[in-house]
Parts: C-alpha cells; sequence; structure tokens
C-alpha cells in the first residue's frame, strides 16, 4: 500500500516515448525524470511539439511509455494493463482538459456525476456534483447540455468534474488555452481555489507564462527533454 | 459499475440519438415482424386445425387408401359396426364431364358419397340452401360454383359423366373436408355412390382415392378411438388415417414445410436488419470515440463501456422486438388473404407468450451477435485518442495485430454458430436434419453476403475509376453525385451489400417461378408427352392403344405403363421390417409402385444380370433399378417376396438396370417379367404427344369411345399449377419483400446518419452559388447509383443462384429474360431515391447562415 508521507505524489525516471510511423519513428520524449511531491503545483510548460502534453497523457496512465518509469503515489504505473490504469485513475486522477472533453449527450449534472458513477461510487452523489456546480457558479445551468453552455462554462462544468472523487491529484492540459482572457482568469482563479480547499496535487500543462508564474515550481520543456525546472 | 447505473448511461446516450436509433429498431421490426407473423399464423393455423379437426375430417376418425378395403379389412369394419361405430365410405376420382355445348369435356374432381351419412361434422352447403341427399337424388349431381363459370353451364343443365347423364341439381358453396380430400384437381361433382357406379367410373384399373369416415358413439369417443385406431394401423399399415385429436398428418406436414421455409426467409430479413444494427452502432460508435476515450480517461473500464452500449443494443433490440410483434400480428391478418384461394379460412391472431417470447428472443439473439464486432472496437479506443489523433497510422506487428483481431474474430465465428443456431431452432425437423439444413441455409448466406460485399467493393471501385477516365467529361452533377459515395460516414457498401441481398432473394424467386413454369408449359421438350390417359381398365388397354395409334395428332410412340402399388416384404427370406433401413431410405419399408414389361423401356441400360428375352421367362424374374437396389443391397439372383393387392409374389432379381429417361413411367423402380404380375389388378395410364391444335378434339373422341377414361390436357393442369405456384409466390415474395425493407431502411439509415455532412455541403454548394435544384440533382444522382448498383448486384447473383439451383438440383434449363431483371434493377433504383429523399428532404431548405454561425 501507498504511503503518501514516504512517496512523492508522481516520479518519473528515464522516460521515453517514441511514435512509429510508417515511414520513421520520431522520439517525443527523451529521458524525462523528475519527482513531484504531495500537494505542490507543478506548470509544465514548452513550446507547441516539445512533447508536454504526451508527458501528462502518460502521467495519467492515458497512453503507453516506450521506455522508463511513472509512480503515481507511489504505485508503478508502466507496467499495469489498461483496466488497471482506468481503476487507478478513478480513484487517484482527476483531469481537465484544454477542449473541456464533456460528454455532449449528457447534462452538466450528469457530466459531473460521470467519475462517480464510473467508479460505482454509492451515496449522495447527486448532491456533491450539485454541491461542486455550485462552486463553479453553474448551479442554475446543471439541466444545460454543453453545447447550451459557453466555452467558459463549459470549462467550470470540467473543472466540477475533475474535483467530483476528491482525487490526490489533479491533471490539466491547457484548462485556459481555449477561453478569452476574462473566462481564462476565472477558471483558472476557480481551479486554484479548489484546488486548495482539496488539497490536490497539480499538474499543468501551459504555454502561459503568467499562469505558470502562480505554481508552486516551473517545468521547462523543449525537443522531448526538460531544459529547466525552478520553484 | 451496477447494471442500474449502466442502464442510466445507456439511456442518456440514446436519448440524444432518438432519430438514428428509430431505424435500428424499425430494422429490428421488419425482421421480428415477418417472423412472428410466419409462425404466429402457423400456429394458430395449427391450432384451428386441432379446434376444428373433426368437422375439417367431416369425422371423428379417417382412413384414406387407395385400394379397395380386402376381406380382412372388411372384417375390421364389421366390428365397428358391432360397437356402434358410425361408417361412411367417400371414393374421389378424377374424371371428364362433358355436355352438347361444350366444346371439350372438362376435367373434374368426383367425390361420390352417401348423402344420408356425410358429413358426420359440419355441413355441405349449397347455393340455394337446400340439403345435399335433395341434390343428389335421382340421376342428379351438385358441382362447385368455378365449373358453371368455366363452362357456362347452368343450374338444371344435362351433363355426362362417364358413361351415363345426370342433371345438376345444387352448386355446392362449402364442403367441411375439402382440405383433408385428396383429389382437388379441377371443379368439384359431388354425386352417390350409386351414380358413381352407373357412370362406370369404378372399374378395375381406375385410380380413385377411397376414405372411410367413422363416428363414435358421442360420450365414448375418447375410450374407443384409441383401440380402434389400432386395429386399423394393423390392417391399413399404408393408409393415411387421422383422428380429431391431432391435425391432419398430411396438412400438417404441408403447413411444417411451409413454416420452416418462410420462417427462413425471415430469417434473411432478420439478419438484413441486424446487419442494419452493426451498422448503426457502428457508425454511433464512431460519434462517441471521444466521449468514450474521455469516459476512459476519467476512470472508466472497457468492460464497463462494453456493458453500457450492450446495454444500448439490449434495449433497441427488445424495443424492435415489440414493434415486430405488432407488425408481425399485422402480418398474420395478411397471410389469410393470400392464401384464401386455397383455404377460405381465417385463424383468429392470437398473441401467445411463446411467439412474443421467440420474437423477443430471436431479435435479441441477432442483434446481439452482429453488434458483437462494432462493440468489441471499444477496446481499442485508447483515452489518448482525446490528445493524438496521430496514433492511429501507426503499422503493427503480426502479433499485435493477432492479439487486436482474435477477438473480432471469435465474434464472426459466433456470429456463424448463432445463426445456425437459430436456422436449426427456425426449422421442422429431428435436430440432426435440422442442425443439417441450418449449417447449410447459413454457409449459403454468409456466402451471399461475402459474394455480394465482393461484388460492390468491385463496383464501386469501377464508379470511382469512371470518374477519373482521362478525357471522360461527365457532368459535374453526376461527378459530384459519383462522388457522394464515397463520402466518410456513407457505408455505401454496407448499404449495398443489405439491400441488394433483398432484391437477390425476390428476384431469385420470381426467376425461378417463372423459369419452371416456362419450362412445364413450353412442355416441352420435343418428344415429352403433353397428354395423360388415366383410369384405364385392363379391359380398355389395348383398344385405347388401337385407338391412340391411330387418332389423328399423335406424334411418336403410343406407350401405356401398368402400374401397381405394393410392398416388398422378404430378400432371401430375411424380412424387410428386420432391417436397419434410416432416412430416406425407409421410404422402401412401405407401399411402392411397381411395373411390368416385356421389353427393355426406352433409354434404359442394364448394369448388371440379363433383361429377360423373348416371352415370359419360367419363374417371374423382376429388373431393379440401380439406386435401390444399392439402398436395399440386391444382387442379381436375389429372392424377392412382395405383397402386391393382397396378392403374395415372389421374383428372382434377374437384372439391375439405369434409366435416363425423363418420360413419365420410365424411371420405375422396380420392372417384373411379363406374367408376374397377371394375377394383381393393374392400373394403367398413357402419356402421349398431341399436336397441340388437335388435343380437343382427342379428348372428344375419347370420351365419345371411352368414357370412363380421363384424357388430361398438360396444359389444364398447367393452369392449376400456375394457379398454386403464383399462390405459394405469392406469400413466399410477400415475406422475402421484407428483406428488402430491411435494406431500404438501413439505406434510409446510412443517409440519415450523414446528414450532418450532408448540411455542410449542402451549405457549402448554396453559399458558392448552388441552386436548390442543382444539389436535390447532386444527391438524386447519388440515391440512383445505390439503387441502381444495388439492383445489379441482386440481380447478377439471382440469375446466377436460379441458374445454378435449375441447372444443378431441378434438372431444368435456364433462360435469361430481361424484363424481371430490368423491372429488379430500375425498381431498387426507384425504392433507393424514395428511401433517400424520405431521410433528408429538409436538409435542402437549411439556410447556410444557421449552420456558418455555429461553426
Amino acid at each position: 500500500m501507498a504511503n503518501p508521507v514516504l512517496h512523492p505524489a508522481v516520479r518519473v525516471r528515464e522516460l521515453h516515448k517514441s511514435i512509429a510511423t510508417a515511414t520513421h519513428t520520431v522520439d517525443i520524449l527523451r529521458g524525462i525524470d523528475f519527482d513531484v511531491p504531495q500537494g505542490q503545483f507543478v506548470a509544465i510548460m514548452g513550446a507547441s511539439g516539445s512533447g508536454k502534453s504526451t508527458l501528462l497523457g502518460l502521467l495519467a496512465g492515458l497512453d503507453t511509455v516506450s521506455r522508463g518509469s511513472i509512480q503515481l503515489d507511489g504505485e508503478e504505473i508502466t507496467g499495469l494493463n489498461e483496466d488497471s490504469l482506468a481503476l487507478l485513475r478513478a480513484r487517484k486522477l482527476g483531469f481537465v482538459f484544454q477542449s473541456y472533453q464533456l460528454i455532449p449527450t449528457l447534462t452538466a449534472e450528469e457530466n459531473v456525476l460521470l467519475p462517480a458513477e464510473l467508479a460505482g461510487t454509492a451515496g449522495s452523489v447527486g448532491e456533491r456534483a450539485r454541491t461542486l456546480l455550485n462552486e463553479v457558479g453553474l448551479a442554475d445551468r446543471r439541466d444545460h447540455y454543453p453545447v447550451q453552455l459557453s466555452g467558459g462554462e463549459q470549462q467550470r462544468v470540467a473543472l466540477a468534474r475533475a474535483f467530483m472523487l476528491a482525487p490526490p491529484i489533479l491533471m490539466a492540459d491547457e484548462p485556459t488555452g481555449n477561453l478569452d482572457t476574462a473566462n481564462g482568469a476565472h477558471v483558472l482563479e476557480l481551479l486554484l481555489n479548489m484546488n486548495r480547499k482539496e488539497g490536490t496535487t497539480l499538474v499543468l500543462v501551459t504555454h502561459d507564462p503568467q499562469l505558470a508564474a502562480r505554481a508552486d515550481r516551473r517545468i521547462h520543456m523543449r525537443d522531448g527533454v526538460i531544459v529547466s525546472d525552478e520553484s | 459499475m451496477r447494471a442500474k447505473t449502466a442502464l442510466r448511461l445507456a439511456w442518456r446516450d440514446s436519448r440524444t440519438a432518438a432519430a438514428k436509433f428509430a431505424f435500428v429498431v424499425l430494422a429490428v421490426a421488419v425482421g421480428v415482424g415477418s417472423l412472428t407473423g410466419v409462425r404466429g399464423f402457423s400456429r394458430a393455423f395449427r391450432g384451428m386445425l386441432l379446434k376444428d379437426a373433426r368437422t375439417l375430417m367431416a369425422a371423428d376418425l379417417s382412413v384414406r387408401v387407395f385400394e379397395l378395403p380386402t376381406p380382412a379389412q372388411q372384417r375390421v369394419f364389421d366390428t365397428f359396426t358391432e360397437r356402434a361405430i358410425g361408417r361412411t365410405w367417400i371414393t374421389e376420382t378424377v374424371s371428364m364431364l362433358s355436355a352438347p355445348q361444350l366444346a371439350a369435356p372438362i376435367l373434374v374432381a368426383v367425390k361420390a358419397v352417401d348423402p344420408a351419412k356425410y358429413p358426420f361434422y359440419g355441413h355441405v352447403d349449397l347455393a340455394g340452401g337446400g340439403p345435399l341427399p335433395a341434390a343428389l337424388e335421382g340421376a342428379s349431381v351438385a358441382v362447385s360454383e368455378d365449373l358453371l363459370v368455366r363452362s357456362g353451364l347452368k343450374d338444371g343443365a344435362v351433363v355426362k359423366l362417364g358413361t351415363a347423364e345426370f342433371t345438376i341439381r345444387g352448386v355446392l358453396t362449402y364442403e367441411p373436408d375439402r382440405m383433408s380430400g385428396s383429389v382437388n384437381v379441377g371443379p368439384r361433382v359431388m354425386l352417390t355412390r350409386a351414380n358413381l357406379e352407373r357412370a362406370g367410373l369404378l372399374q378395375e384399373g381406375s385410380r380413385s382415392s377411397q376414405r372411410f369416415l367413422f363416428k363414435f358413439p358421442s360420450g365414448q369417443a375418447d375410450a374407443m378411438i384409441l383401440t380402434a385406431r389400432k386395429e386399423l394401423v394393423g390392417v391399413f399399415p399404408d393408409a393415411v388415417i387421422a383422428d380429431y385429436r391431432e391435425t391432419h398428418p398430411l396438412i400438417t406436414r404441408g403447413l411444417n414445410n411451409a413454416t420452416t421455409f418462410l420462417s427462413l426467409v425471415s430469417l434473411i430479413a432478420l439478419v438484413v436488419g441486424a446487419l442494419g444494427v452493426a451498422m448503426a452502432m457502428q457508425s454511433h460508435l464512431q460519434q462517441k470515440m471521444d466521449a468514450i476515450a474521455v469516459m476512459k480517461s476519467l476512470g472508466g473500464r472497457s468492460s464497463q463501456i462494453l456493458q453500457i452500449y450492450l446495454l444500448q443494443a439490449v434495449l433497441l433490440a427488445l424495443a424492435g422486438g415489440a414493434v415486430g410483434l405488432v407488425l408481425g400480428a399485422g402480418v398474420q391478418k395478411a397471410f389469410p388473404i393470400l392464401i384464401r384461394n386455397f383455404f377460405p379460412i381465417a385463424p383468429n391472431v392470437e398473441f401467445e407468450w411463446v411467439s412474443i417470447a421467440e420474437g423477443l428472443g430471436l431479435s435479441l439473439l441477432s442483434t446481439l451477435l452482429f453488434v458483437l464486432p462494432p462493440l468489441l472496437e471499444i477496446r481499442q479506443i485508447k483515452p489518448i485518442l482525446i490528445f493524438r489523433r496521430d496514433m492511429e497510422g501507426v503499422p503493427k506487428s503480426w502479433g499485435e495485430w493477432w492479439v487486436e483481431q482474435r477477438a473480432s474474430l471469435g465474434a464472426g465465428l459466433l456470429i456463424c454458430l448463432g445463426l445456425a443456431g437459430m436456422a436449426s431452432f427456425l426449422i421442422d425437423a429431428n435436430w440432426r436434419d435440422a442442425a443439417r439444413v441450418g449449417g447449410w441455409f447459413v454457409g449459403g448466406l454468409i456466402g451471399a453476403l461475402v459474394l455480394l460485399a465482393g461484388l460492390s467493393w468491385v463496383l464501386l471501385r469501377v464508379l470511382r475509376w469512371v470518374v477519373k477516365v482521362p478525357g471522360l467529361r461527365l457532368p459535374a452533377l453526376a461527378r459530384h453525385g459519383l462522388a457522394n459515395l464515397y463520402r466518410p460516414g456513407n457505408r455505401a457498401e454496407a448499404v449495398l451489400v443489405a439491400f441488394s441481398l433483398g432484391v437477390m432473394f425476390t428476384l431469385t424467386i420470381y426467376l425461378l417461378q417463372s423459369s419452371i413454369l416456362g419450362q412445364i408449359s413450353a412442355s416441352a421438350p420435343p418428344g415429352m408427352p403433353n397428354v395423360f390417359l388415366i383410369n384405364i381398365t385392363t379391359a380398355d388397354r389395348d383398344p385405347v392403344t388401337a385407338f391412340l395409334k391411330t387418332a389423328p395428332g399423335v406424334e411418336g410412340d403410343v406407350v401405356i405403363n401398368a402400374t401397381a402399388g405394393g410392398r416388398l416384404k422378404s430378400i432371401d427370406n430375411v424380412a424387410q421390417s428386420e432391417t436397419n433401413l434410416t432416412g430416406p431410405a425407409k421410404r422402401f419399408l412401405r407401399a411402392r409402385t411397381v411395373t411390368w414389361s416385356r421389353e427393355m423401356p426406352p433409354q434404359t441400360q442394364v448394369v448388371e444380370g440379363k433383361w429377360w428375352k423373348d416371352g415370359t421367362p419360367k419363374e417371374p424374374e423382376v429388373s431393379v433399378l440401380a439406386e435401390p437396389a444399392k439402398i436395399l443391397n440386391l444382387r442379381v439372383g436375389a429372392l424377392t417376396e412382395w405383397e402386391l393387392s393382397g396378392r403374395r409374389i415372389y421374383a428372382r432379381v434377374a437384372a439391375i438396370h439405369r434409366n435416363e429417361s425423363v418420360r413419365p413411367g420410365a424411371g420405375a423402380e422396380f420392372v417384373f417379367s411379363p406374367g408376374a404380375l397377371d394375377s394383381v389388378p393393374m392400373l394403367y395410364f398413357g402419356a402421349i404427344r398431341v399436336k397441340a391444335a388437335q388435343i380437343s378434339q382427342l379428348q372428344k373422341v375419347s370420351f365419345d369411345k371411352f368414357p370412363a377414361i380421363t384424357v388430361i390436357n398438360l396444359s389444364d393442369v398447367l393452369d392449376r399449377v400456375q394457379e398454386v405456384i403464383d399462390q405459394v409466390a405469392l406469400v413466399v415474395r410477400f415475406i422475402s419483400a421484407f428483406a428488402i425493407l430491411a435494406g431500404v431502411i438501413i439505406l434510409a439509415s446510412s443517409i440519415a446518419g450523414s446528414r450532418m455532412r450532408r448540411v455542410r455541403e449542402v451549405v457549402i454548394l448554396k453559399t458558392l452559388g448552388a441552386t436548390r435544384a442543382k444539389v436535390a440533382a447532386i444527391f438524386s444522382v447519388e440515391f440512383l447509383l445505390l439503387g441502381l448498383v444495388a439492383g445489379v448486384m441482386g440481380s447478377l447473383l439471382a440469375v446466377a443462384f436460379t441458374n445454378v439451383l435449375l441447372t444443378r438440383l431441378l434438372d431444368a434449363k435456364f433462360q435469361f429474360d430481361w424484363a424481371p431483371n430490368g423491372i429488379a434493377i430500375f425498381g431498387s433504383a426507384l425504392i433507393a431515391m424514395l428511401a433517400g429523399w424520405g431521410a433528408s428532404y429538409r436538409i435542402l431548405d437549411q439556410k447556410p447562415l444557421e449552420i456558418l454561425r455555429d461553426e
């Protein structure tokens, strides 16, 4: 059993990721090493194509590594099969995507409820979902479908969904990338407030220096390697 | 994840795809409707046969034979009389009826009854409403209405039947046991036994069926019937015996065969519908790939997501099954209309639990089998899809491919097994035969699907090639329409397979029907007989032969065949009842037809032994056809013991022969030597070829000279055969049309499924200046092409299948006919056009700005 005191929330060692296409092999990540202590807010930065989104996907177990090791909360995830990874995500990870990724056929509340339903969580999940929607200021839009919500509102629903099961680790991929300045700032404030309140470890991918400035630590990537790691 | 949660998620996912899933429900409903309609009607019909068994038989028990009772059989009848069991005797035969005002005699079905007793149950209805005994009194007969319609004779007219004249004194509108009768060729003439004898129609050598009806004392029938039946089976081993506790065996056999055949035809519609469900589910899942990836990234396991979509499929199948049950009730209602010429009855349409369970079960099974491959693809959707779509192009090793595909291959195998299981379930036979036929059916179906898929692939590529031929300047509208066939998500190949399967099947049925009829009515490969003579007595045999040899219009040989019915009792003193014959070979344990001949019949070849030469051998001999000889293990020199019309005959096997002739009577299995059957009453029939224009004349002259002999013009029988085949074909076409309907629904569903892409296209075209008419023309070209290609594919395969069936199985010749194929091809194009516009007509009204603003 993993011990939150002894283990970092995230530990990455010698991580490589290559993709073989029909004609050649592309090395996207070329040896990444870092740890993220419990409760830390880390911003991973880099230009487009630097490998930061791929890194985030691998950290969340959404894809398989080519080589190396990833531990989440002390648990090695690189050898796990797809179902074990899914169970691990349900238990330990929350996710916020750049393009919200709400299920278009579900209402706002149903989207928020989804992780609990997939995890088979019983009890007052409905109440928790409504509380979270209230926190993101969408209590009165809970019956609306994604298509009836603005981008900012959709991302706030995605935030509520990410916190639904109070995960110890939250991964965010350019959470404000698709939003205008005002909405972006609003979503960011909400994310950080909820993160503080829930005591979550936050790994956030961004190319926005202003957003990264709010983080406890900033990891810069270029061409698949870490070029700087500053607190 | 609990089932309740999965159900909730499945429901949420379904509600925004209502229109798409409505097509799925319809596609399933069509197959289920056709299947439950056929089987429900069959059950209701069977129920009615059982409920009204007494009336339909006009008795508590009936025995049907083709010979007069032997003394032993008569003794059993006498003991019945002592036990107060009522009995009446019915004789049925065919004969010729003539009248001065008729150009040629008419073939009629004669039925002799005792009007004082007949019918024991039910009633005979006459047009005027009078009693039957009065209508048959004196020298009078009652006739069915179709005789008057066909001949122009009136009630009260004087007609000649056999050697006697009768007055028509009643028009029959209903006989209770018409369905249980054996001779239904031609209009009915009913008369008393005394009048039948007066007409001279029952001479030795006449072909007639004898039915004995029994009525048991009321209140004791159940107790007595078992014993009585046992006694009758003992003395009438070859008779058809039926009693009111069961459905009539002959009708039941026909009903079972028809039900099996139509059920399998319905299964094709169900399979086409299930293909549609699979297509819809695949397109649905493709649209849901992002949602599935998101669910996986939120912790959803493949098995959980699979559960959601599996439940969705179950709900759709059940909904389709429920709608199908309602449709099936409609089909049940339609059946009595389709078969009213044969069975003027209408069984009650009742919803039985068995039918409901069967309909829902089969819809569920077929749907689940076919959605399995698309559902298994859920496992391949990686959550990383949210970030990178370029993962799809990564080449895979054979090992990885095998790991990914083995489940799909397993699913394919499961589909084949499941279909074979369903087909076997629908076949009314023992499990071994059912499994065999089920296997063949599924093999054929899968083969047809693979062929159609290959053909559609080729034709679509040919069309694509045509568009790109350098120098070929197709009009822009046609080019756009052609290009639309390759629209992503259009699934043209699958649509073509589904649609053309229905076209192919329906057209095959039609081509088979018309080819067989055409073959018979052309009658006639030169040299084949077109006139048959029956009821020739032994005394008339030589005079008839002499008459025919000099009669005008007769071409070729005049052959009068002699036949007798009987059983092979033993071979080399080993009783046949002790042999282990199984399957079709068991027919040799029952009565067989035998003949005798001095000369070796034409086109006969002795393969073993020798044919008797010059006159009568000292001891009776028999030559056996090769196939029965092989089954019965008969060798030259073996001693056979026969029971023929109550006479015991012994004959040694002199020869084993083969016969290549298709002439009636030529393929006799057992040919005895001259004199061997002298003590046996024989039936004689003649088959001759007469110039078509002189057939009526021959009938008239023959009737004057030999009034008891029935001269059948093949073309008259053909009219009747045509009626029967038309009626059967109508029912089959009605059911097979459901397969086309399922295909059309799939086509409409596919077009509706690509609605969003079409809307964008329409908007862009309109923005660029296309008029409404131009956009409509582009879509029309697409729909027309789909229909035409499906029609061509269906037609090509129908022609191929009909050719194979006719030449390989039915030993008939196939002649290509443009008309039905042309109608099928253009009809398919028209149907596709209607279905296409039915599913997308609103698209034309789309205002460009609404869409562009959303984008």
